[in-house]
């Protein structure tokens, strides 16, 4: 198996939820009309961490897609069969035809990124845009990024490029499929 | 004709007004990006216009008041009814003389727009704007440089060279406002090694990419840029070339003298950075390939104009005007007028529209457009009786909110209103249209036509932007462009003598060879992408009366500001006492300037997609010695209002300073009304009340005042 990845830039990353507000609309999460503010589900969340005290700050910020884990825990959870990790890419994907909502894999991802519908019972979350990446192209949140600080392709190529560039990939953030990694100072 | 699929056009969730895609699937607007043949970005707010498009608050037919002006009670009533109400108001204010007593207050999408065109031929005396917001600086650039900045040019930030330094004073890059692009540009030149200097009393996100951050005191830039001249200039560290060949005789050594007290020292007790960073910033400056400033902040002061000139006089000394990372200059793209061209109001024939005590003094403050708070002043004068409001709101978003409400609402003798019709153009219903007579449905940018001829990122080049319907407006929508041309065709047809929108636009694109249809062809986008650098050499000069930059400005010799007066902007000076704080109004990414069409989508008031809610920041020193805890109810008072708010203790702002996101505090919109979050414009006063203390010659303080907490 290859794994697809995304590589995030905390160096980058300046938390302006581009990438979250284009990810809702590709994948259809949001109702327009109706939905109402912590309402909507998300496939990605931005996080931040702030250190220091005025006036010698530092902030980085990145975003948590699902991780596309090398042992998905959720793909253990889950009695209905409904998640595998694809042979092919690593991508981990719900079936939704299977899906029964039992919701054991929301209790079971360490990473908080599976989405519950109530209305349809059934569990949803990132798949790393499946039908783009297979149609050549990148996941959204990729294309949009305002900073350029996503990056996509095959883990190992990934990997082999941030080296190259000499950045610093931040190995305790990037235990699962997805890198994370700055400028090294 | 519409058609599915990826369309070209042209975001309008903010003023920036970016080059974009917009995906339609069965006339159904799906997605939003940027355009890669227009650099390429679209921010959270663009991409949030999808919900924009479909809220369902949106309005689909015109609506009459019927309650008192404030209450917001309507009914609706037929386009015919408003139009014809709102012509007949017009027609007998101009048969009794006093056409130029009509205000539109509107955002100018292009000096070409048929609003702006409408004013003109009506004999409208002013064009309103939105707030003034950058005006000081633009009058700066012409003084010093004789060329009129095309609304707000930042540095080129792609054109910034490795050890070019690119200083943000004030500027909230990240914010985008400003081309959704420049934010990766500024990585970019980081990335090849550009040095980023954010001057800020907040830790924006700029500041926490910033090389290095100075927690300036608010308004302290004048102060710091002239004290970095002074380092410069005496230690002979200028650009001697630059100085010699295109700074107007005799002004370098009036600046030299004017600079003598300027010390790094001096000016150190007034911006509150230290000397030794003055002359450490100074002398970085001095030996970079390049130095580009940016503001926006230290532009909507009290003494805005006094920062542009110490602004204008610190790039002069350092060369970096119309260079490569320095201050670009614009380069107009040839459009054709639309004969005939209806003539431009003389300003100083009909009077200035500067109001209060000083109202003749204002003149050399000439611009073309009008501050906000000239609305409130002007209605209780009597200059002010029709006012046309579209793609703004001032009761809510502007400085002085309160004296725009009461003068909107204030009475004669006989009962009726002062201002004797208030217009104003929605997508859905705003603070704003509380106000209004006649409340007028919108169509939104995906739905209507517009021809962008200075949009912002007008510093990539020349060029112009095509704005197309993608999806069809909800039937009964109008945009305010076809109804003032209709207006126009009733009023003063010789200026109206085309059919729409569009042959109005195919006429300016003659200039081109071009026309609406073809541009749709070439994909919405026109530019030859040239920028050219230190053009002024090519044109034997600059456009001032001399050709070469002015440093020191005669016609301002009277009120004192020949030359920069470096004192904090006057609306920071006063009352200290009482009000121990300077209130930080701030933005982010999330929420543009005019409120409801941010601030009521739920996209961007959501806590992970957005900005939900806007706490009083507090540093926790600050909080630790009032006494508040985080997430405490506490009363934030000014001179001119006072709100309740909970305080956000947090590391990122100066001690003497609180902090409140701008625009907030709508009563009126779904999820508007229901996010919570109060209004900063409640305690920052209408610069038109304050005049004796604002400067005769400078901005407006449209972002700033001081502050005490109460809990
Ligand atoms: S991050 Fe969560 S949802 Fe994604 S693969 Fe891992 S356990 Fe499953
Ligand atoms: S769009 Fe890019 S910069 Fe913005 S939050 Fe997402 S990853 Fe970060
Ligand atoms: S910066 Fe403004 S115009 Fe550009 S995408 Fe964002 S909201 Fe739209």
């Amino acid at each position: 198996m290859n794994q697809l990845s995304l590589a995030i830039d905390l160096s980058r990353c300046i938390g302006c939820k581009t990438c979250v507000a284009a990810c809702r609309n590709y994948h259809g999460l949001t109702d327009h009309a109706s939905d109402m503010p912590g309402k909507m589900p998300y496939y990605l969340r931005v996080e931040s961490r702030r250190e220091g005290s005025f006036p010698n700050l530092k902030l980085e910020s990145w975003v948590v897609p699902c991780q596309h884990c090398n042992n998905a825990p959720c793909v253990k959870a889950c009695k209905s069969g409904s998640i595998s990790k694809d042979e092919q890419t690593g991508i981990v994907r719900i079936d939704q035809g299977k899906c029964q909502g039992s919701g054991d894999c929301l209790k079971a991802c360490p990473y908080g990124v599976i989405q519950f519908d109530a209305a349809r019972n059934k569990a949803h979350k990132c798949d790393m845009c499946w039908d783009l990446v297979h149609g050549g192209q990148k996941p959204v949140c990729a294309q949009v990024c305002l900073t350029d600080a996503i990056r996509f392709g095959e883990k190992q190529l990934l990997r082999m490029e941030l080296k190259a560039e000499g950045k610093e990939i931040l190995k305790r953030m990037s235990a699962q499929s997805v890198l994370y990694y700055r400028d090294s100072v | 004709m519409l058609r599915d699929g990826w369309v070209p056009t042209m975001c309008y969730q903010c003023k920036a007004e970016c080059a974009i895609l917009a995906r339609v699937e069965d006339g159904v607007l799906k997605e939003v990006r940027g355009n890669p043949r227009g650099r390429g970005k679209a921010c959270v707010k663009g991409m949030a216009g999808v919900s924009l498009q479909y809220n369902a608050d949106r309005l689909t037919q015109p609506l009459r008041r019927v309650g008192r002006r404030g209450e917001g009670r309507f009914e609706p009533c037929g386009w015919d009814e408003a139009l014809d109400a709102i012509a007949g108001k017009l027609q007998e204010l101009r048969d009794r003389g006093e056409a130029h007593k009509l205000t539109a207050s509107f955002f100018p999408h292009s000096i070409t727009d048929p609003k702006w065109r409408f004013l003109n031929a009506y004999g409208g005396f002013i064009n309103t704007a939105l707030p003034h917001c950058d005006s000081a600086k633009i009058v700066a650039f012409i003084k010093a440089m004789g060329g009129v900045p095309n609304h707000h040019i930042p540095p080129a930030f792609f054109t910034v060279p490795k050890g070019g330094i690119m200083i943000m004073a004030g500027r909230h890059a990240f914010g985008c406002l400003d081309d959704a692009s420049v934010p990766r540009d500024i990585l970019e030149a980081k990335a090849r090694g550009a040095i980023l200097v954010v001057l800020d009393p907040l830790f924006t996100a700029d500041a926490a990419k910033a090389d290095w951050w100075i927690p300036i005191r608010p308004s302290g830039d004048t102060a710091l840029f002239t004290g970095m001249t002074h380092h410069i200039v005496m230690n002979g560290l200028h650009n001697k070339s630059f100085v010699e060949n295109w700074v107007r005789e005799g002004d370098f050594e009036r600046l030299k003298d004017y600079l003598a007290d300027k010390t790094p020292e001096a000016m150190s007790r007034i911006c509150d950075v230290p000397a030794k960073d003055i002359i450490k910033l100074a002398e970085m400056c001095a030996a970079a390939p390049s130095v580009g400033v940016d503001s926006f902040k230290g532009i909507m002061l009290g003494q805005a104009m006094d920062f542009g000139h110490a602004w204008t006089n610190f790039l002069a000394v350092t060369g970096n005007i119309d260079n490569p990372g320095g201050q670009p200059l614009p380069d107009l793209t040839p459009l054709a007028p639309v004969e005939p061209v209806p003539p431009a109001p003389n300003l100083h024939e009909r009077g200035w529209h500067r109001t209060g005590p000083d109202k003749d003094k204002f003149a050399k403050y000439s611009f073309i457009m009008e501050p906000t708070w000239y609305q409130a002043q002007a209605i209780k004068n009597g200059d002010l009786k029709v006012l046309v409001v579209a793609e703004c709101n001032p009761a809510l978003t502007e400085m002085g909110q309160e004296e725009w409400r009461s003068a909107a609402t204030m009475t004669d003798s006989k009962g009726n209103y002062l201002l004797e019709m208030l217009v104003s153009y929605e997508i859905m219903l705003s603070e704003t249209s509380r106000y209004a007579d006649y409340v007028l449905p919108d169509k939104t940018y995906f739905e209507r036509w517009e021809l962008l001829y200075m949009p912002w990122w007008y510093n990539f080049g020349q060029g112009i932007g095509l704005r197309q319907p993608v999806v069809e407006a909800p039937e009964g929508c109008r945009h305010s462009n076809e109804v003032f041309i209709e207006l126009g065709k009733r009023l003063c047809p010789e200026y109206f003598a085309f059919k729409d929108d569009v042959e109005f636009y195919d006429r300016q694109l003659t200039g081109l060879g071009l026309s609406v249809k073809k541009l749709q062809d070439l994909g919405g986008l026109w530019s030859p992408g040239t920028l050219g650098f230190r053009k002024y050499e090519k044109a034997g000069g600059f456009g001032t009366p001399s050709g070469k930059v002015h440093l020191y400005w005669e016609d301002l010799e009277e009120v004192g500001q020949a030359l920069p007066r470096v004192d904090l902007a006057p609306e920071y000076r006063v009352d200290a006492e009482q009000y121990p704080y300077v209130l930080l109004s701030y933005r982010t990414i999330f929420h543009q300037g005019s409120g409801q069409w941010t601030h009521n989508n739920p996209q961007l008031r959501d806590p992970v997609g957005g900005f939900r809610d806007n706490p009083l920041l507090i540093n926790t020193a600050t909080a630790r010695k009032e006494g508040i805890k985080d997430g405490d109810l506490v009363t934030l008072r000014s001179r001119s209002g006072q709100v309740r708010v909970r305080a956000k203790c947090t590391e990122r702002i100066r001690p003497d300073c609180l902090g409140l996101h701008h625009g907030f505090g709508s009563s009126i919109g779904r999820v508007a009304a229901g996010g919570g979050g109060v209004s900063d414009n409640a305690l920052i006063p209408d610069s038109g009340t304050t005049l004796d203390w604002q400067d005769l010659v400078g901005g407006e303080s449209h972002v700033s005042t001081r502050v005490r907490l109460e809990h």
